[in-house]
């Protein structure tokens, strides 16, 4: 009979979490009761008890880490989520690849955040600290109690532990998938920190603007990593799915993008009690339904309800758990609502449907319509099938035919509301302010009609009877946001040069910094209109599916006749079926397809779509090939084959305009890490520049060096995993290592630099051919063998002289020149010679925030200097006054 | 309860009221069933002409026919759940787990036969007698046993599925 091993990792992590639990219901009491009998030793014991409380699971949650890296298989959750050729990045991502997991993970964010949160408030609030601390470690010891009674990820197995583990599941192993999990979990769990301090607030009946202050940030940061969550997920639907999109409306992506709507609304409405004293119901509303969205999207996502009810009742404990918190939740926060709504009332009235606090106002309800249609829809399946047991749900077109109009909407409302006044504009105001915009909305929509007339397509909204040219509004509405922030960008910095003397750009970013929140989410907007541009493009995709009976005899070396039966015409383009490989690694069965794409005679490139079938996973995955052009991404997938016949099935995708996806959410990244530069930073900057040139010296090389150090992470991060684990091919992986990993290895150090550098093809996360365990990188390192070796025909001597310096960078050219030629490309290279066009997002991102602190940093002392210039001379300045009174009055509150 | 209170609430009843309205009117036409096939042959097959549903069942062994036409793969196959048979029609790419006796959902519209005549000449078959209604398939999707679930799992499907195999082998 077999002995139930033993763990001490598994000991003392379920021991952590116990006397967390313990630890975190001391606190819970003492917060509420501290902050009732206004009893300031018991509130500091609530917080110690936070602060130890996070201490214990960071303990849990290093030892979990420490099981995975070790290969501690007698814990279950280790067992079922990792195997030991798995790399150590992927072992401890694994830590969330399960439910316990992140269940676990959940606390650890959530403990960090409220240990920074409470650290920096605990002082400011005193009189409400408490309560604060006893919700966030409510909703800490709910989380737990999931962990310790059904989910404990230290859970041990009864028998033996098995030799080896299960493995992560084989769609998971991205590297997408690496971030994109702990981005939504970040999102989620930030927006604790507000309902916690909204709460608190109610609790104390302390309803003044305070709270708000110390929340805005952290709904900024749920804001921040929310969209972040969800724009990896709809890049990892895109290169893992194999089904041409990015986004589905799938119950999983939904969950998360119902608390970022009420994120983004509290945003804006959070603006309107600062700046007006209005909308406390709804900023508290907001917090509340916010987090319960985030509680609402886990249980929808972990429960199996969306699904079937069917799955409801097979984790039924777990549900009715979160039904449970999801009620006390919503029964607290109307309860606490309704019994200070006497407390909660507006300052001043709206005044004029021509204000900015109405679009704000229009704003938060097309937020909020946006929110509950897409919980609506989303449980829509679960509603009919409880109602008559007949499960209905509604599909991609039935949201999009909602969400577009809601979207359009929201968009225009993003490039009017900054054109508003405060209280009421006037109609001179209004001219002013709207004729550059609206006039750039007219003239794009009648280009679009003169020069792209598929712009006039109509498309099905809200009913399918209700028809509209949808693209060219959406091009219209883009023309006018991008006018209108425009114009603010332009207006402001021309006020600022005025004020300050400076030159036009050092004025603009010096703008932007001292107004962050007003200029960082002007960034936003325009990354949101960049995105819809993206948006847009979804309306012209294309899709043909073929079947290819046999590859041509050889990789064509030309444009491909018309009537030859390997290709097929799609498009712009000419598809060459050129090879159907079937290898085997050490992990995993691959059939990859070769496929060359021309346009006319150019080789566009040769791409490598694939399917590969893990030997612990159950169903094969899809590895896309994407050939991404400036105006559109060829998307080649291989659906189907026969080994025997090498017939394969390929789907195709003409995907326009979808990279402005990507661009416009970096741009709205940037926005959102303006919005977030902390007042001490900008403090910093304003400190007097060094003297002497040594200092200054110092100072640019520290940026320098910053820069550099991030764009290396960066860059090396795209193009290699680092030093990869080398499992000796065969080695405890069974019976199906077939050793392409130990295969044509470096023979010189020249063979062996040009290996480093060449990517391996074969689909892998784009490790070079030095690495990768498959055997196309055992072909081509082959190749770069042979390549070298080569002796001249006429005299039999070696192409490369190998013993001097000059004549080994020669050969490492011209193997590298061999291979760019043959993939088309230098995407084929680690470190592209000449393009950079693959780095320009991240250079632009870290570029522009590198400069933003330098020429910030310049604006700032120069502006300090002139301010005595500037009172002399403010007398001179009338023209455009009026705006720079208005400018600064009302950016006065909001930094 | 002052008139702008009143007011105020009143407005917002109406609009949420208005806008469940319209979307449960909206909802019409775009809804998508989800039928076994032995459930969805016990209605009036013409009920379901033109509209989007999904059909769960098992594909009767032998009865897949498949061909490349113009370089795109056509077929058909039988669906059966408790003795109650449907033929589907569909083209371009299948799961990697379709086979004989495969448990499979296919997405797509109810059609007369006499339509897809054309579709089955050129696959050789001829549609059965007593199937006045075909389904015309989008998509099919495949259920998956898990490789570990063994023997006892793939019972129910079929001996097509026994054990660990390479995917996407056959035509």
């Amino acid at each position: 009979m077999n002995e139930q091993p033993f763990s001490p990792i598994a000991l003392v992590g379920t021991i952590s979490l116990l006397v967390a639990y313990i630890v975190g219901a001391w606190g819970i009491a003492a917060g509420i009761a501290g902050n009732a009998k206004k009893s300031r030793k018991l509130v500091s014991s609530s917080v110690y008890a936070l602060y130890g409380f996070s201490a214990l699971i960071g303990l849990a949650s290093a030892l979990m880490i420490y099981a995975f890296v070790t290969h501690d298989f007698s814990i279950k959750y280790v067992a079922h989520t990792s195997d030991v050729s798995m790399s150590t990045w992927y072992k401890v991502t694994a830590f969330w690849g399960g439910l316990d997991g992140s269940l676990l993970f959940w606390v650890l964010v959530l403990g960090l955040f409220s240990t920074v949160a409470i650290l920096t408030n605990a002082k400011r609030h005193r009189d409400m600290i408490g309560y604060v601390v006893a919700t966030i470690l409510i909703v800490q010891v709910f989380f737990l109690s999931l962990l310790i009674f059904t989910k404990n990820p230290f859970g041990v197995s009864l028998t033996a532990a098995p030799a080896d583990g299960q493995g992560l599941n084989p769609l998971l192993q991205n590297y997408w998938m690496v971030i994109h999990p702990p981005s939504l979990y970040i999102g989620f769990v930030a927006a604790t920190i507000p309902f916690a301090f909204g709460i608190g607030a109610l609790a104390s009946g302390r309803l003044d603007d305070l709270w708000l202050g110390s929340v805005r940030a952290w709904m900024l940061i749920c804001f921040g990593f929310l969209s972040l969550g969800l724009i990896l997920g709809g890049r990892w639907a895109y290169e893992e799915l194999g089904w041409g999109g990015y986004w589905a409306w799938d119950p999983v992506e939904n969950a998360g993008l119902m608390p970022w709507f009420t994120a983004t609304a509290f945003l804006h409405s959070a603006i309107i009690q600062e700046q007006r004293g209005m909308m406390k119901r709804w900023n508290l509303a907001l917090v509340c339904f916010t987090f319960f969205l985030t509680i609402f999207g886990t249980f929808m996502t972990r429960s199996g309800i969306v699904q079937s009810v069917h799955a409801f009742g097979e984790d039924n404990v777990l549900a009715l758990q979160f039904v449970v918190f999801m009620a006390a939740i919503a029964i607290v926060s109307i309860g606490l609502i309704v019994y200070r709504s006497n407390k909660l009332g507006s300052k001043n009235e709206f005044e004029s449907f021509y204000s900015r606090e109405f679009a704000f106002l229009v704003n938060n309800w097309i937020l909020l319509a946006c929110a509950f249609f897409v919980l609506f829809a989303t449980m829509f399946p679960t509603i009919s099938e409880s109602l008559d047991g007949t499960r209905v749900s509604v599909g991609i077109e039935f949201f999009n035919r909602w969400m577009t109009p809601l979207g359009l909407i929201l968009l225009f409302l993003a490039g009017a509301a900054p054109l508003l006044a405060w209280r009421r504009t006037t109609r001179e105001r209004l001219w002013q302010q709207f004729a550059l915009p609206i006039g750039l909305m007219a003239g794009s929509i009648v280009l679009c009609l003169a020069v792209f007339p598929q712009t006039k397509h109509l498309s099905s909204m809200f009913k399918q009877n209700i028809q509209l040219p949808v693209s060219l509004i959406n091009i219209g509405i883009i023309a006018f946001v991008l006018g209108s922030i425009g114009q603010e960008f332009i207006r402001g910095m021309l006020v600022r040069r005025k004020q300050t003397g400076s030159d036009p750009f050092t004025s603009l970013v010096g703008l932007m910094l001292s107004k962050r929140r007003k200029y960082g989410g002007y960034i936003v907007h325009l990354g949101v209109a960049v995105m819809f541009f993206g948006f847009g493009g979804k309306a012209y995709d294309r899709m043909v599916d073929r079947t290819i009976e046999k590859p041509a005899p050889a990789a064509y070396s030309g444009q491909p006749a018309n009537n030859d039966k390997s290709t097929f015409a799609f498009g712009r383009y000419t598809f060459g079926y050129e090879n159907l490989i079937h290898t085997s690694d050490d992990s995993k069965d691959a059939v990859t397809a070769q496929v060359s794409i021309w346009m006319g005679s150019e080789l566009v490139g040769r791409v490598y779509p694939a399917k590969w079938d893990y030997h612990k996973g159950e169903e094969a995955t899809t590895e896309v090939a994407i050939r991404v052009r400036a105006t559109e991404d060829v998307y080649v997938v291989l659906t189907g084959y026969d080994l025997d016949s090498n017939l394969a099935n390929f789907r195709v995708f003409i995907n326009p305009l979808i990279s402005w996806v990507w661009i416009g959410f970096l741009i709205l990244a940037l926005g959102t890490l303006i919005c977030l530069i902390p007042q001490s930073l900008v403090d910093a900057m304003s400190v007097s520049r060094p003297k002497s040139r040594l200092g200054r010296a110092g100072e640019v090389g520290i940026l320098l060096l910053l820069a550099a150090g991030l764009m290396g992470a960066v860059a090396s991060k795209a193009y290699a995993q680092g030093a990869a684990e080398h499992v000796p091919a065969g080695a405890g992986m069974g019976e199906s290592g077939t050793g392409w990993a130990a295969m044509n290895r470096p023979d010189s150090s020249t063979s062996e630099r040009a290996m480093k550098e060449l990517l391996c093809m074969c689909g892998c996360a784009r490790e070079s051919i030095f690495d990768c365990k498959c055997q196309p990188a055992a072909m081509s390192r082959q190749k770069v063998l042979d390549f070298l070796k080569q002796t001249d025909p006429k005299s039999g001597k070696p192409l490369f002289d190998m013993s001097t310096e000059t004549g080994r960078e020669a050969a490492y050219n011209a193997v590298l020149g061999d291979f760019v030629a043959f993939y088309g490309g230098e995407n084929v290279l680690a470190t592209p010679r000449s393009k950079f066009s693959w780095l320009f997002p991240t250079l632009a991102a870290f570029g522009g925030l590198g400069l933003i602190f330098v020429v910030g940093r310049r604006w700032v002392a120069r502006g300090k200097k002139s301010v005595a210039e500037q009172t002399a001379a403010s007398k001179n300045v009338v023209e455009d006054e009026a705006y720079a009174d208005k400018l600064d009055d009302e950016l006065a509150k909001t930094d | 309860m002052q008139n702008s209170t009143i007011v105020k609430l009143a407005l917002t009843v109406a609009v949420v009221a208005g806008g469940v309205f319209f979307f449960a009117r909206s909802t019409q036409g775009s809804t998508q069933h989800y039928k076994m096939v032995d459930q969805l042959l016990a209605t009036d097959l013409s009920q379901w002409k033109d509209k989007e549903l999904k059909v769960h069942g098992w594909v009767v062994a032998g009865t897949i026919k498949e061909k490349v036409v113009n370089q795109e793969t056509i077929r058909t196959f039988v669906l059966h759940k408790d003795g109650k048979k449907i033929r589907v029609f569909s083209k371009g790419p299948k799961p990697d787990t379709f086979k004989d006796q495969s448990e499979v959902v296919a997405t797509g519209r109810i059609v007369p036969a006499g339509q897809m005549d054309p579709l089955a000449r050129g696959l050789d078959v001829r549609i059965e007698d007593d199937m006045p209604y075909v389904v015309e398939a989008t998509e099919l999707m495949a259920k998956c046993p898990s490789k570990y679930e063994g023997a006892d799992a793939n019972k129910n499907i079929g001996s097509g599925m026994a054990g660990p195999e390479f995917k996407g082998q056959g035509k």
